[in-house]
């Protein structure tokens, strides 16, 4: 289990759709919008599903840039994180 | 609460923060929880701060440690540069300690196979080899040295061995960035900041591709947009890039012809009268190349300036470049409007240039010409790609050429100033410079009685066998040559460690304390967090551990004028000894070689704080000066009367090192002229060569990294569409590439992330098993000696398939 901080920077729009969207995500828990940028929280199983998603949310219409801020891996697979 | 919610408690907490930053951020951070502190609650984890290890952006990291191991990384939300957020390889740094195959034991090749031997006989080995040869002896070091690392081995060589053959793989990334700004300003290293990047109106990028690169720097821009910021992106460029998604303007040039736009932009300036005539009469003077070339030219009138631009009209400039008139009036438009904050950025698309000089010198030049220099948002600032290329390379000056603190070794008085702070008789110091990097290899690889005087070169922090260019002539070789000898300190296997003669462990980032500098001249400092695995061990105490042995051995010029150890640190009147590992973390050595190298800053108004005052920040910039009520103060905008102490006069600006010594920066005239290798009949395509988000340089680091190595896993070659119908290659299939120096076969991608135009092919460097350097030109600048690794002909062709008609 790999449990990451994003932040997602979204664009003007149509954004109770992407919100929708986001929320209907089982791997993600939403925080509240400040301003344009979104907090998240990633919960994946490994570290590969995680680089996937973030490539995943970046390809999303409405989404213009993808920080990442946290990630914590102690609790990752020690083979497969390492 | 059980651990997995408290890290997703963690997390949200981590990027609500994030989140936050700016100006919309009060309400937010009232009520957000700092990750650390929760951590520090109840998870057993300690949290200290550290700087990225990767590039020259210089994030702080938060780095979590447990039971001796690095278990997670968050971005650090106090610091200035990042303000909490990291990008891929950032988030993933602390794995970069964990690979499987880490270096643990010295090995010494013994009938062609290394073989594990104890640290006594490697370094009993390492210094029989300096002793027997001092003067062939060249240490070539690294922009990921640390500051104190780059220091001792600076130490070693010149105030010890009376050597200056010391480099650093610096030379290959930013050396015409260095040359640039002393040939326009005196003295080298950017006057603006990031803090540019927040109120500029125009963000120009030559050559330059940050949203790769340096992803955290551009998140900043990309978020002033989001804010609802007018801020407008220019791309100038050879290829399609991640970064020009994000620019309102892309100017595609032929490779090299930067000069004749940056020419063309000022001659508009000059001929519409919207320069800064002001700025021009005030502070700044005219230059052009003298014959022979020097970097310091000749001076020239402000009407010969604009006789000899007058040859590049808009029409001649597209006919040069291929970039319509249309855009270079443009750029001249945005350059003439004096109301607009302009910030250039710039990295190794100038600096791997033949005419990286030349082309850093106009891009001052067109700042200064139109008088956006000195306000923030107006700035020429270079980027760095290695997190102490500034801090340890240019800085502390471990160049053939240079003295720490921007001194330089031509220059009598600096090297007698050096002797007395290192405390060595008058004339230890040699007065002719040392072999840059390609004339270093070029010596190792050439047997002695022709030559080749250098017989054992040791590289510390750097991976030469992946990264200099031509490697067939500059690396191969020295191996098969008798009497050369290759000691390689590194924490993996690489490409250097697999030709070695001798390799040494060492220990990486947060396993060992250290001092770095980033690209806006801000000094970081972190602790050791971690034992490094098996007998790995700091670069710094291997540099020590040879030089206390050669001074065992009597080898002249380890001990100063009173007969000391030129490493001695003493307590209480006696003599620490720390060359024996088991004691070198009885004192903090990084503080008492910071401490010294200090006293070398003032010389050049590079003023560095005390040790304790970096321990407290998260880095300053330099210079930092005492100020009446004790405390340390640093600069953002050099140069400048509203920021920087040492400015004299009452002007906006004050460039007090100019190079004619009258407070004047230089505008340098600088003709277009073709490349040294162009294509042609027989190589018919132009090869550039980088790096990718996901890998940083030749991925000795983040090819460990599963996440990384997985998100990228090999190497490759971007075609335009058009070239791969011609040469019947399709997505994926194997193509060689072929220049005059060697050959590479790695599959094609058509349509990538890069899109390069018709004629050109793009291959970034991150591979081992594809050595695209065996292909690559080593053809340098001749002020830099940098060599350009952005252009030279190829041809290609369908692995396995008859080579096409060319």
């Amino acid at each position: 289990m790999l449990v990451s901080a994003l932040v997602l920077t979204v664009e003007d729009g149509d954004l109770a759709r992407l919100l929708t969207h986001l929320s209907a995500d089982p791997r993600l828990e939403l925080g509240s919008l400040v301003g344009r940028r979104l907090p998240v929280v990633a919960e994946v199983p490994d570290a590969r599903s995680g680089e996937q998603l973030v490539e995943e949310l970046q390809g999303l219409a409405g989404v213009s840039f993808v920080d990442v801020v946290l990630v914590d891996f102690s609790m990752a697979n020690t083979q497969e994180a390492i | 609460m059980d651990r997995r919610d408290f890290l997703r408690k963690s997390a949200m907490s981590a990027a609500v923060l994030a989140a936050s930053r700016g100006s919309e951020a009060a309400e937010a951070s009232k009520t957000a929880v700092d990750p650390a502190v929760l951590a520090r609650s109840g998870a057993g984890v300690t949290w200290n701060k550290a700087p990225c290890r990767f590039c020259g952006t210089g994030c702080h990291v938060q780095v979590g440690t447990h039971n001796g191991r690095v278990v997670a990384v968050a971005g650090d939300r106090l610091a200035p540069v990042n303000q909490g957020l990291l990008c891929v390889k950032g988030y993933h740094v602390g794995l970069a300690l964990y690979g499987k195959d880490r270096l643990t034991r010295p090995l010494l090749r013994k009938d062609g196979v290394l073989v594990p031997i104890t640290w006594e006989r490697a370094i009993a080995v390492a210094s029989e080899r300096i002793a027997a040869d001092p003067k062939g002896f060249a240490f070539y070091g690294s922009g990921q040295w640390t500051i104190p690392e780059g220091y001792a081995a600076q130490k070693l060589m010149k105030a010890g061995l009376g050597s200056n053959h010391i480099d650093a793989n610096a030379r290959l990334c930013m050396s015409s960035a260095v040359t640039g700004f002393l040939a326009t300003y005196g003295v080298d290293e950017p006057a603006g900041c990031y803090d540019d990047l927040d109120v500029c109106d125009v963000l120009i990028m030559w050559g330059n591709n940050p949203a790769e690169m340096h992803p955290v720097l551009f998140s900043r821009v990309v978020d002033r947009r989001s804010r609802g910021d007018k801020i407008t992106l220019v791309d100038i460029a050879t290829r399609t890039t991640r970064t020009t998604g994000f620019c309102d303007h892309q100017l595609l040039f032929r490779p090299h012809t930067d000069l004749a736009i940056a020419n063309g932009v000022m001659n508009l300036l000059l001929e519409r009268g919207a320069y800064d005539k002001e700025f021009v009469a005030k502070h700044c003077a005219f230059r052009a190349d003298s014959a022979p070339a020097t970097l310091q030219g000749q001076a020239i009138s402000i009407d010969e300036f604009r006789r000899q631009l007058a040859l590049y009209t808009p029409d001649h400039v597209e006919k040069l470049s291929g970039v319509p008139a249309a855009q270079i009036r443009l750029l001249a438009d945005l350059f003439g409007s004096p109301k607009l904050r302009i910030t250039s950025l710039w990295c190794m698309g100038m600096n791997q240039h033949t005419a990286g000089t030349a082309m850093n010198t106009l891009v001052h030049g067109l700042h200064l010409l139109s008088g956006h220099f000195g306000r923030p948002g107006d700035a020429p600032t270079s980027l760095t790609g290695q997190p102490s290329a500034c801090g340890t390379v240019r800085e502390v000056g471990t160049l053939a050429h240079g003295l720490p603190g921007g001194l330089v070794i031509a220059n009598e008085k600096h090297r007698k100033e050096a002797e007395e702070i290192w405390h060595v008789p008058a004339g230890r110091i040699a007065a002719q410079a040392g072999h840059h990097t390609i004339e270093m290899w070029k010596r190792f690889s050439t047997p002695k009685e022709r030559g080749g005087d250098i017989s054992t070169i040791w590289v510390q922090v750097t991976n030469p066998g992946q990264s200099l260019p031509n490697r067939h002539a500059l690396v191969d070789p020295s191996r098969k040559l008798p009497g050369k000898f290759l000691i390689v300190s590194d924490v993996y296997p690489t490409a250097t460690t697999a030709i070695a003669d001798l390799v040494l462990p060492s220990a990486l980032w947060v396993e060992k304390n250290g001092m770095v500098g980033n690209s806006e001249r801000r000094t970081q400092q972190w602790f050791k967090m971690v034992q490094p695995p098996g007998e790995a061990r700091d670069d710094c105490w291997q540099t020590i551990a040879v030089a206390r042995s050669l001074h065992d051995k009597g080898v002249p010029g380890l001990k100063d004028k009173d007969g000391k150890f030129l490493f001695a640190i003493e307590r209480d009147g006696k003599e620490l000894p720390i060359w024996d590992w088991k004691h070198y973390y009885d004192v903090n050595v990084d503080e008492h070689l910071f401490e010294e190298y200090r006293a070398f800053t003032r010389f050049k108004h590079k003023d560095l704080a005390p040790y304790r005052e970096y321990v407290r920040a998260r880095g300053l910039r330099w210079p930092v000066v005492q100020q009446k009520d004790g405390s340390w103060r640093e600069t953002r905008f050099r140069f400048t009367k509203f920021d920087d102490p040492y400015v004299r006069s009452d002007g906006r600006v004050d460039f007090y090192h100019s190079p004619t010594e009258d407070g004047r920066a230089q505008i340098w005239f600088r003709p277009y002229a073709p490349p040294p290798e162009v294509p042609d009949k027989d190589f018919p395509f132009w090869l550039c060569t980088g790096r990718v988000l996901e890998h940083w340089h030749t991925g000795s680091l983040t090819m460990r990294i599963p996440q990384l190595a997985a998100a990228m896993p090999q190497a490759y070659v971007e075609v335009h569409p058009n070239d791969a119908r011609v040469l019947g290659v399709n997505n994926g299939d194997m193509v060689v590439i072929e220049s005059r120096r060697g050959r590479v076969t790695l599959p094609a991608w058509l349509d990538g992330r890069g899109a390069p135009v018709v004629g050109s092919v793009f291959v970034p460097f991150f591979d081992e098993r594809v050595l695209i350097n065996n292909v690559t030109l080593d053809a340098y600048d001749p002020f830099s000696k940098q060599p350009d690794y952005k252009k030279c002909a190829v041809r290609l062709h369908k692995a396995g398939a008859n080579r096409l008609p060319t």
